[in-house]
């Protein structure tokens, strides 16, 4: 049974003058360990799906399992000790401003109820593992975005959680900090085997930290699977336009008929594109390419702008199948 | 009127004033804050929606609050004589300052509660925090700045009520100013009685903000 089930949930808000269908039948399960990609667009309705994971949104429709326990069956008590299991970090930290990072840290545990003795004892462990024994007497408004996302990880750590739920976590980050904060998550994630689930709309987080990954558009999960599945053979029209609009947009490819081809390990050695030109007489525009690390994996991809002659373009798309590579179709909305 | 008078009169004064102006506001808030609180949380967007008695409790407000104070007093004699035993003094003039400053209290403890950022509040309900815990660890320490310029505010306007009450019977400075300078045309006493004044609303405002100031951890130092 997987840890987190989500079953054929709904959301809707009801407005005075409009109601929006936010989430739309989600269907999705998360096993133990898994550090869980969700990826949309602004206003996909991925921020509405993790609130209702621990119940912060209640869904219109459908069940929320966690851990074998449905949410909506719940008493207010047995739902808070629930959410002890399951810690959220947040885009701006949410940390509170008039206390000192122990205090932060401390106030999860106190919640909790834990001993006093006990509280001190954690937030010393917590402040080792984020690196910020330093900065302990030091108040939010004098760490840095990084740090303070620091302290909010610690926190959520600090209840001993099977979950965390990170709502664009690094999306206030610049580049670097956010890299360390991912590498801290997958740190947490693969030492003490917690689960994440992250959602966010940039594609470079889902690729560096992720094991799987759900696309969600328009209140729709249009795509699942291990992240590298969704990448090599992306079926939906979003998630194309996530994997591209990174690989698109950094060459900025444009023009008539183009095709993408995929590498994966064995096909890398062989010299495809001179066998393609000297052997098909085919001259093809190289528009991207790159080699990326998904999931350990190598994983290159190309993206060529073929002859307008249709026969050409139709002898190139032969060849490349038959050197058992995938080709697909880069189509307007690609990019 | 001659220094040798003047001087004692005028300790008594300042004592009957601050004896008002403390005592009423310790009770306003005792009575204001978790009327606030009952608000904040009440609100259609609150933690604890109860839009039927949100709107009673926001009319109730109003109502004390477009009262004019002196009017407010006259209203409330029957109460006070009931509370206090009679209509005029400073113990008395309690009653009606209470009242007046209660819903008011409210209001400013009200705008400071919901200044606390809704994203830390959705923080500690993500933790499993009950309500009293959101209220008691989240919602007040977060807003203790607030609160204490929110006091600062709320004990000069009750300085200025205690002083209105000299016109029908209260005690304090803002009856020895009627008393002496509107009734007998001493001009001296209203004077020294205005200065006074003055300098209580001041000392009270400075040490207010050095208070919030001091506390609040959100400046750089």
């Amino acid at each position: 049974m997987a840890l987190i089930e989500l079953r054929h949930l709904t959301k809707t808000f009801r407005g005075k003058m409009q109601t929006v269908e936010a989430l739309r039948d989600i269907n999705l399960s998360i096993h133990q360990g898994e550090i869980y990609g969700i990826i949309g667009m602004s206003g996909a309705g991925k921020s509405t799906l993790v609130r209702c994971i621990n119940f912060l949104e209640k869904p219109t429709g459908g069940q929320v399992i966690i851990d074998g326990k449905d949410l909506a069956t719940l008493t207010p008590k047995a739902l808070r000790a629930l959410r002890q299991d399951v810690s959220m970090i947040f885009q701006h930290f949410n940390l509170l401003q008039q206390r000192d990072v122990r205090g932060n840290i401390a106030f999860a545990m106190e919640i909790a109820g834990m001993k006093k003795a006990d509280i001190e004892r954690r937030v010393d462990e917590m402040l080792e593992i984020v690196g910020l024994t330093d900065r302990q007497h030091n108040y939010p408004s004098q760490l840095s975005g990084g740090q303070q996302q620091r302290v909010a990880i610690a926190r959520a750590l600090s209840t001993n959680p099977k979950i965390i739920l990170c709502d664009e976590a690094t999306s206030a980050l610049d580049p670097q900090t956010t890299t360390s904060i991912l590498n801290l998550l997958r740190e947490i994630n693969q030492k003490m085997g917690i689960t994440i689930v992250i959602i966010t709309h940039e594609m470079s987080v889902v690729e560096s930290v992720c094991t799987h990954v759900a696309i969600v558009d328009n209140g729709d999960l249009v795509e699942n699977g291990t992240v590298e599945q969704v990448f090599s053979q992306p079926k939906s029209e979003a998630a194309r336009k996530l994997i591209f609009r990174k690989a698109g947009a950094d060459a900025g490819v444009m023009g008539d008929r183009m095709i993408r081809i995929v590498f994966e390990g064995n096909a890398s050695s062989e010299p495809i594109i001179a066998g393609l030109v000297m052997e098909c007489h085919v001259a093809v525009n190289i528009m991207y390419a790159d080699t990326r690390d998904v999931g350990g994996k190598a994983f290159g991809q190309m993206i060529l702008q073929l002859p307008e002659d249709h026969l050409q373009q139709e002898k190139a798309i032969y060849y490349l199948q038959n050197k058992n590579l995938r080709v697909e179709e880069v189509n307007g909305h690609a990019h | 009127m001659p220094i040798e008078k003047m001087v004692p009169l005028m300790i008594d004064g300042i004592r009957d004033t601050m004896y008002m102006t403390v005592v009423s506001t310790f009770f306003a808030y005792l009575l204001g804050l978790p009327l606030a609180i009952a608000l904040v949380l009440t609100s259609p967007k609150g933690l604890a929606p109860r839009p039927l008695i949100y709107r009673v409790m926001d009319a109730v407000v109003n109502i004390f609050r477009s009262i004019p104070f002196l009017i407010l007093m006259i209203l409330v004699i029957p109460l006070t004589r009931l509370i206090a035993g009679k209509a005029y003094g400073s113990t008395a003039t309690i009653v009606p300052l209470v009242i007046a400053a209660a819903p008011y209290v409210a209001r400013m403890i009200e705008s400071s509660l919901l200044e606390v950022d809704p994203g830390v509040i959705e923080a500690a309900q993500s933790m499993g925090a009950s309500i009293p815990q959101i209220v008691f660890k989240v919602i007040i320490p977060e807003a203790k700045t607030s609160l204490i310029v929110g006091a600062t505010i709320s004990s000069g306007t009750i300085l200025g009520y205690s002083a209105m009450s000299g016109a029908i019977g209260g005690g304090g400075l803002g009856q020895i100013a009627i008393s002496y300078g509107y009734n007998r045309y001493q001009t001296d006493v209203l004077l020294v009685t205005v200065i006074l004044l003055v300098i209580l609303m001041q000392l009270i405002q400075v040490v207010g903000m050095t208070i919030s100031r001091k506390t609040d951890k959100r400046v750089r130092e």
